[in-house]
């Protein structure tokens, strides 16, 4: 029978990946209204910034190889750097543009970074074996949990804790905060535009970064694909929540992981390949319900 | 040189044309509103001196340097504040928060903070709720913390859309009571929409009359009052008519 704290989590850790995912798409979504559909890539970029670049079947680790104190601040700077990379290159073009444009250059974004990825490293999903050790499971109140999904959920909950202390208590984030909300007003009292963007890219890449070190790790394959993936369930999620709103995108992200993961264990055997079907039918529900998000805040209802 | 020269602009949305080659000047420290019919151009004239909209032609300078074509943020770093028209205060924010986005251009930490402290000085009751999410304030709240917020950034001339819209006397009364007493201790200039000519010259300024996109009028603002009141009187207009009291 299915153990309770086992079910726990698996809830918590894959909810906590769903809500990294979704906090760096809610992030660039509230300085600048744009679902940034390459986010996706970045990740499947940086899970391949581990190995050498060649179309071989075998991977051979390259960054892989670092000792992790110095593997995750440079994978996690790369992802910074990707994402700031794109802002400049493709974004900042488009600040007048309207949503949709911007939504579509961020789609082209993703192709090309993809094709790229896919021309260097070839099509076939790699194995790769990234701190293979992690993956060994330790006994805790009567569920064998895999180190990583302890790593995973403690990660998140120190990602969420430090963005909102770094929201809540720098200039930085009061600044992110006022421009989320009202970006041109902002700018009338003087806050740099150009920099809250930008750092806005920066956190959102090394959110990207985190993501795809846990899957990495989790799945020991690097695939072009694995960015497009979550990016959808990312992106479900932050709309879920109430797209921009922070604290709404890491609710969203662990209701949708953990409704995954009950669904898996708890639908009919016959039903389980269809799990999908029935978690989009639960999102389809939520927007019915409440097609401003689960989690908007009142204050953001404008007054009179 | 005046504190600010608007020479010769035009703004327009699309084909729709909201101000048409004006120019207008306001000197160091003076007190000017702005005041005729809706869709005059009166709040596109101070958008378009923030940044916020573009000019399609004309130049506007503040203390020599030209604002045309420069970014909202880096003309509100050269001292320009404005509190816009709706208010527009951060609703997410608590109420000293709104006050702080503004004093990132500053390079004086302590003044700062005892410029929060004056601003709650003048408003007690955003003092009282300085923690409180700014977007639970009245509208009579959010007119007060629009404005200490446009006075946090320290500017030397600031523009208010509209302060008294949709708040009662008592609190217009009081609301331009603190921007006179703030200019006179700091020297401000001051741009100010405002539709009442009677506020107005109880205020106290210089006042300008604007009407499809020009300006039609300008004058004291107690003798604009004065006229206004004879044009009602043998018009009945309940809006000033532009050209009967210019
Ligand atoms: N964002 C906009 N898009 C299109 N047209 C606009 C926009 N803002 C203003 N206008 C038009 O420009 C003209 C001037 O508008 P503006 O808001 O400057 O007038 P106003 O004098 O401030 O009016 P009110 O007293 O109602 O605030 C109006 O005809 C208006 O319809
Ligand atoms: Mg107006």
């Amino acid at each position: 029978m299915t153990n309770l704290a086992q079910l726990f989590f698996d809830a918590a850790s894959l909810g906590g990946l769903y809500a990294m995912a979704a906090l760096g798409i809610a992030l660039i979504f509230g300085v600048m209204n744009l679902v940034n559909f390459a986010h996706g890539e970045y990740i499947a970029f940086c899970v391949f910034a581990l190995i050498v670049p060649s179309t071989d079947a075998v991977a051979v680790m390259l960054l892989g190889r670092a000792p992790a104190l110095l593997l995750v601040p440079l994978v996690l700077s790369l992802g910074a750097a990707i994402a700031i990379a794109s802002e400049y290159a493709v974004f900042r073009h488009l600040r007048r543009a309207d949503p949709v444009a911007m939504m579509i250059s961020s789609f082209a974004l993703g192709f090309v970074i993809r094709n790229a990825l896919l021309a260097i490293y070839g099509g076939r999903p790699k194995a790769i074996s990234l701190w293979p050790e992690l993956n060994t499971p330790v006994a805790i109140v009567g569920a064998d949990v895999p180190l990583l999904q302890l790593i995973v959920i403690l990660t998140t909950l120190l990602v969420v804790a430090g963005l909102a202390g770094l929201l809540k208590k720098t200039r930085l984030g009061l600044e992110m905060r006022a421009a989320a909300e009202n970006f041109t007003m902002a700018r009338l009292l003087g806050v740099k535009a150009n920099v809250v963007i930008t750092g806005a890219f920066a956190l959102s890449g090394a959110l990207a970064a985190a993501v795809a070190l846990i899957m990495a790790t989790q799945t020991g394959v690097a695939d072009v694909r694995m960015g497009g993936q979550i990016m959808l369930v990312a992106f479900i999620a932050t709309v879920i929540g109430g797209l921009g709103s922070l604290p709404g995108a890491v609710a969203a992200g662990f209701l949708i992981g953990a409704a995954s993961v009950l669904l898996q264990a708890f639908l009919p055997l016959d039903a389980r390949p269809f799990r999908d079907a029935f978690l989009y039918s639960l999102v389809i529900v939520c927007l019915l319900v409440r097609p401003q998000g689960l989690f908007v805040p009142a204050s953001a209802k404008p007054r009179v | 040189m005046s504190k600010l020269g608007v020479f010769d602009i035009s703004v327009r949305y699309g084909k729709v044309p909201a101000i048409t080659d004006l120019t207008f000047h306001l000197e160091e420290g003076e007190r000017v509103f702005i005041a005729g019919p809706n869709g005059a151009g009166k709040s596109s004239l101070l958008n378009a001196i923030c940044g916020r909209v573009p000019t399609t032609h004309g130049r506007i300078e503040m203390d020599g340097d030209l604002l045309t074509g420069r970014a909202p943020e880096a003309i509100a770093r050269l001292g320009l504040s404005m509190v816009p028209e709706g208010r527009e205060i951060f609703g997410s924010l608590t109420v000293e928060e709104n006050l702080r986005v503004g004093t990132g251009i500053r390079r004086d930490a302590e003044a700062v903070e005892t410029d929060i402290e004056e601003i709650f000085a003048a408003f007690p009751i955003l003092g009282e709720r300085r923690r409180a999410a700014a977007g639970a304030l009245s509208g009579g709240q959010q007119q007060m913390l629009a404005i200490g917020r446009a006075l946090m950034t320290n500017p030397k001339l600031m523009m208010v859309d509209e302060p008294s819209l949709g708040l009662a006397p008592k609190i217009v009364d009081q609301v331009y009571d603190t921007l006179v007493a703030l200019q006179e201790e700091r020297g401000l200039t001051l741009l100010i929409v405002e539709q009442s000519s009677l506020r107005a010259a109880r205020v106290g300024g210089r006042m300008v009359l604007m009407r499809g996109g020009r300006i039609v009028g300008e004058g004291n603002a107690a003798d604009m009052a004065d006229r206004d009141a004879l044009a009602q009187a043998y018009f009945g207009n309940t809006q000033p008519e532009a050209e009967e009291v210019a």
